[in-house]
């Protein structure tokens, strides 16, 4: 306990009361109001015996103010008059401030009690800047449906006005209390949607706490779509919400719809795609839409050579930046294939690249299955149509020993890796040639089979070997290979090489 | 004896019963180093000490095996069917799947889903649209995916109120507008058509019991098709890929959840017997699929030099059933009591390569619970279900015991399911899952449920 404060100037008034002008500087608006505090309620909270005759006349003609003004406490005429007499006479504090006041905290949970008088000024500066705005915002809903009744409409000058508008009040409100206007909102193109909020029982399975932006977007994408509207400004919500939520495919078909009814540049559209793609390297409705686009795009240009020239490198170069980033990106890949045939893009420059991918990693079984689609579909030298797992007569001699020698290498390279031996098991099937034309081959990856000395350095060469010899009818040698595939070499697939065993027996 | 053979494991020896395929790293390994073979050979790093027992996993038995935490993962399930947060939004377009792949987990874990037939009814309601199909969410269009994921979970919760949500005339017409005049199903009007497409629209067809003729403004009808399964076998045919396996659509990598499609959607157009040898080059296929498996680890991978993931303990895992059945053909004579295998080798995969995986790599034994694509994933509702649906099929066999006369008789293949009780039992007898129809992927009795149902009912 401080000690006790003895009164210093008898006669005369604590300062803490007597003239706010006596009183020190407050520096923040919390100090600013405990002094006002204590103006409005003198020697409030002192002990009673440390006060003088004056100050304790002061004390109790001060708390005498309410009641008696109230009435609740009644005096004579007499004694009223020489009660107020008094409260003129020391010109005692009629209105109280709350001493519990709170001014609350700021968006950073800062104390508004701890700003300095200037800042607290600068913010209701601010709030009644919003209020003003707010006026002006109404007044242009006013006057925009007095227009429309009258059949006009605001001149864009007002609506553009109205936009900044909008933007300074979210700005402030975002500033002031943290709050985040939604979007859409903000914009008065939109102000006639009648948005269509999701109804949801409050116990549904599953139920998401959508952030409000999304909510908001999504309320809006079903009003343009239920309206069966196509405008400009769809485009721009169904953009919206893709920056939120790039899987939700609905968006993506009606933004295609929107694209086709506006008959939109498609060279634009695809511009702005990159830039989603690159961002939402797992998402495959982007792709989806990327093909939509092409099936849609493409009949406009095919006559014109270059132009198709100029799609299919453009197109290449921006899957290949994919690709460098997500090697084996099946959505990629997969309209990597679809370009190829819708663009004819069956040319030397494709394998090259193709191959510079099979250079970089090998095993990537992706960039294997666009070679085999590359050089087994490509039309001048093959079937139309031709199944994958079928013999292909119009595939020339010279391709056929290209692929197998090319193949040969990369397996001398990486004796385990399946994706080349995969390779070249196709290979053998559009020749229609048989395993056991690789035996040689093959049998240099698996020496002294069941002797000693036993030496496997592919398990996948073994499996052709045993492949071949169930061609030629020699069962002994094949179940040689199963077996050694099940006890030692690839055993985590002994079922298989049992069962194989089990069908030589049947045949 | 086996437990002779950890001794011999010198550097890795054990107090467990581990067999040596499990516990050390392949024999055959190429020298070059390439980004594939590193990931290959993280993951093998990563997966070992759960495989050996090295990381806490709780108890285990003198396999090695952890126990399945049923109640862990029954709770992670419970909460992602609960209100979820916004870091869910991606999921607006999805929820459907939630429901199943959730419903479908639980029952696997052998809880009664029918307490959610209310909830489930309410939230879907409002998704389906006056056209025809289930969309992800209010006001989407309706898709393929999300309509067989509703469906599924509407016949998981069963009853008359859930499944008679379903708008069947509707459905036939939105069905009949993703018919393409190639013979595939379309995912949505305007989206992209792949082997998803056929298997989902195939299920619900036949789970609906919808009448096989296309409706008049179908599109494939221009293409001469004039029912739902017109041309379907012959698109999927051309879905095989020169490795043997499927692709989603012709020309693309081939990829194992594809696979399962395919074979599923061939098992309702007609008995597997008949249809997959038909439209595939059956022997490439299992080639494939068998070589999707990868020791030490032992879980399946979906593409040739690409990772273990436990969803395809389902994608690839459960692809075996249809393939015994296609290799086999109907066993008339199949007596539950007298355990046959399929093929003389007993089973075409390692069941105990692959429960492994999953027992031990698979479970997110932390306080969130559920099940993962390996250790160093999160657990999600999607691989809860698909790992559990893989654990499920290789503790069971399914067998077809007849098949239907021809393929004019939507479905009505008879399968029977057992224990599968060959071999060395590693897991815990408590640890052995609910069963789950190897097309359908719920249980028979809720599949022959929703399709009595439907094949009573005189019309729409």
């Amino acid at each position: 306990m401080p000690p006790k404060k003895v009164p210093q100037k008898t006669g005369k008034l604590d300062p803490v009361w007597a003239k706010p002008e006596d009183l020190k500087k407050p520096e923040t608006v919390g100090e600013r109001t405990q002094q006002r505090i204590n103006l409005s309620t003198p020697y409030h909270g002192k002990d009673l015996n440390d006060l003088t005759a004056d100050e304790l006349k002061i004390y109790s003609h001060t708390n005498l103010i309410k009641p008696i003004s109230e009435g609740k406490i009644s005096l004579s005429v007499k004694a009223e008059r020489e009660f107020w007499k008094v409260v003129n006479k020391e010109k005692l504090p009629i209105r109280h401030v709350r001493d519990n006041y709170d001014w609350g905290k700021d968006k950073n949970g800062k104390d508004i009690a701890s700003y300095t008088i200037e800042e607290l000024n600068q913010r209701k500066v601010k709030q009644a800047r919003y209020r003003a705005l707010s006026l002006f915002s109404r007044q242009f809903v006013h006057l925009r449906d007095q227009a429309k009744r009258q059949g006009a409409e605001l001149a864009e000058t007002q609506i553009e006005d109205e936009r900044k508008r909008r933007r300074e009040m979210a700005a402030l409100k975002k500033d002031l209390y943290g709050e985040l206007t939604a979007k859409l909102v903000q914009d008065p193109v939109y102000d006639d949607i009648i948005p269509i909020p999701m109804e949801e029982p409050e116990n549904a399975l599953a139920r998401i706490a959508y952030p409000d932006f999304y909510a908001e977007a999504i309320s809006y994408l079903r009003a343009v779509m239920v309206a069966e509207e196509y405008t400009p400004r769809c485009l721009r919500i169904t953009e919206h919400v893709i920056s939120m939520n790039p899987a939700h495919y609905t968006v993506w078909l009606y933004r295609f719809k929107i694209i086709q009814v506006l008959d939109l540049p498609i060279p634009d559209e695809i511009e702005w795609l990159n830039e989603v793609a690159l961002n939402n390297l797992k998402n495959y409705q982007i792709w989806h839409h990327r093909q939509l686009l092409l099936d849609y795009y493409y009949p406009k240009i095919a006559d014109d050579e270059d132009a198709v020239k100029k799609l299919a490198k453009s197109e290449i170069d921006f899957v290949n930046q994919i690709l460098a980033e997500d090697t084996k990106n099946y959505h990629v890949w997969s309209y990597r294939q679809d370009i190829v045939a819708k663009l004819g893009i069956w040319t030397v420059a494709e394998l090259g690249s193709t191959q510079n991918m099979i250079e970089d990693d090998v095993r990537n079984n992706s960039a294997w299955s666009h070679r085999f689609y590359l050089v087994f579909s490509d039309p001048s030298q093959s079937t139309k149509d031709a199944s994958p797992t079928e013999h292909d007569p119009k595939v020339p001699e010279s391709i056929i020993e290209r692929e197998l020698k090319y193949t040969r290498d990369k397996i001398l390279l990486s004796p385990q890796n399946q994706s080349s031996w995969n390779y070249l098991r196709g290979v053998l099937r559009k020749a229609g040639r048989g395993m056991s034309t690789e035996e040689g081959f093959a049998s240099q990856f698996a020496e002294c089979l069941g002797e000693e000395g036993e030496k496997v350095t592919s398990s996948h060469a073994l499996e052709m070997l045993a492949d071949a010899s169930v061609e030629t009818g020699d069962a002994e040698k094949a179940t040689l290979c199963f077996t050694r595939l099940a006890k030692t070499w690839d055993p985590i697939r002994e079922g298989y090489w049992q069962y194989r065993i089990s069908q030589l027996k049947e045949q | 004896m086996a437990a002779a053979i950890s001794q011999t494991g010198a550097a890795q020896t054990s107090a467990y019963d581990i067999p040596e395929l499990f516990r050390m790293r392949p024999v055959v390994v190429d020298a070059l180093e390439t980004d594939s073979s590193a990931m290959q050979q993280d993951t093998i790093e990563e997966c070992l000490p759960f495989l050996l027992g090295e990381e806490d996993l709780g108890p285990r038995n003198n396999h090695g095996i952890p126990l399945l935490d049923k109640q862990r993962h029954l709770n992670f399930l419970r909460k992602q069917l609960g209100p979820l947060p916004g870091a869910f939004m991606a999921a607006d377009p999805s929820r459907p799947w939630f429901f199943y792949w959730c419903l479908a987990a639980m029952t696997l874990l052998g809880e009664d889903v029918a307490f959610y037939r209310n909830k489930l009814v309410e939230t879907v309601r409002p998704m389906q649209n006056a056209t025809g199909g289930f969309a992800g969410g209010q006001g989407q269009m309706s898709h393929l995916a999300t309509t067989y994921a509703t469906i599924l979970s509407l016949a998981l919760v069963g009853g008359e109120a859930a499944y008679d949500v379903v708008d069947r005339k509707s459905m036939w017409h939105w069905l009949g507008s993703l018919k393409q005049p190639d013979g595939g199903f379309q995912m949505a009007i305007g989206g992209e058509e792949d082997v998803r497409g056929a298997y989902c629209a195939s299920v619900i067809i036949s789970l609906l019991n919808i009448p096989l003729d296309l409706p008049a403004e179908s599109p494939a009808r221009a293409a001469g098709h004039s029912g739902f399964f017109s041309g379907l076998g012959d698109w999927i045919g051309q879905c095989q890929t020169y490795e043997g396996g499927i692709s989603a659509k012709p020309s693309v990598e081939a990829h194992g959840a594809y696979a399962f499609c395919a074979l599923g959607c061939l098992s309702i157009i007609d008995s597997p017997h008949r249809s997959i040898p038909r439209h595939l080059d059956l022997p490439r296929l299992i080639s494939w699929l068998s070589s999707r498996q990868y020791a030490p680890e032992g879980g399946f991978s979906g593409r040739t030099n690409k990772l273990v993931d436990g969803c395809y303990s389902h994608w690839v895992g459960g692809c075996w059933p249809l393939i015994e059945a296609s290799i086999s053909g109907p066993q008339e004579g199949f007596a539950a009591e007298a355990v046959t295998p399929a093929t003389e080798a007993g089973s075409l995969f390692s069941r105990n390569g692959l429960i492994r995986y999953i027992l031990c790599c698979c479970q997110d034994l932390s306080k969130r619970g559920g099940m993962r694509d390996k250790p160093s994933k999160n657990s999600d509702a999607y691989h809860s279900c698909y790992v559990l649906s893989g654990l499920s099929s290789a503790q069971h066999k399914w067998t077809m015991k007849s098949a239907r006369l021809d393929a004019t008789v939507l479905g009505s293949d008879e399968w029977v399911v057992t224990p599968y009780l060959e071999g060395q039992q590693i897991f815990s007898e408590d640890d052995r899952l609910a069963t789950t129809h190897p097309v359908y992927v719920i249980p028979q009795h809720k599949a022959d449920g929703i399709r009595d149902y439907f094949a009573n009912k005189a019309g729409f």
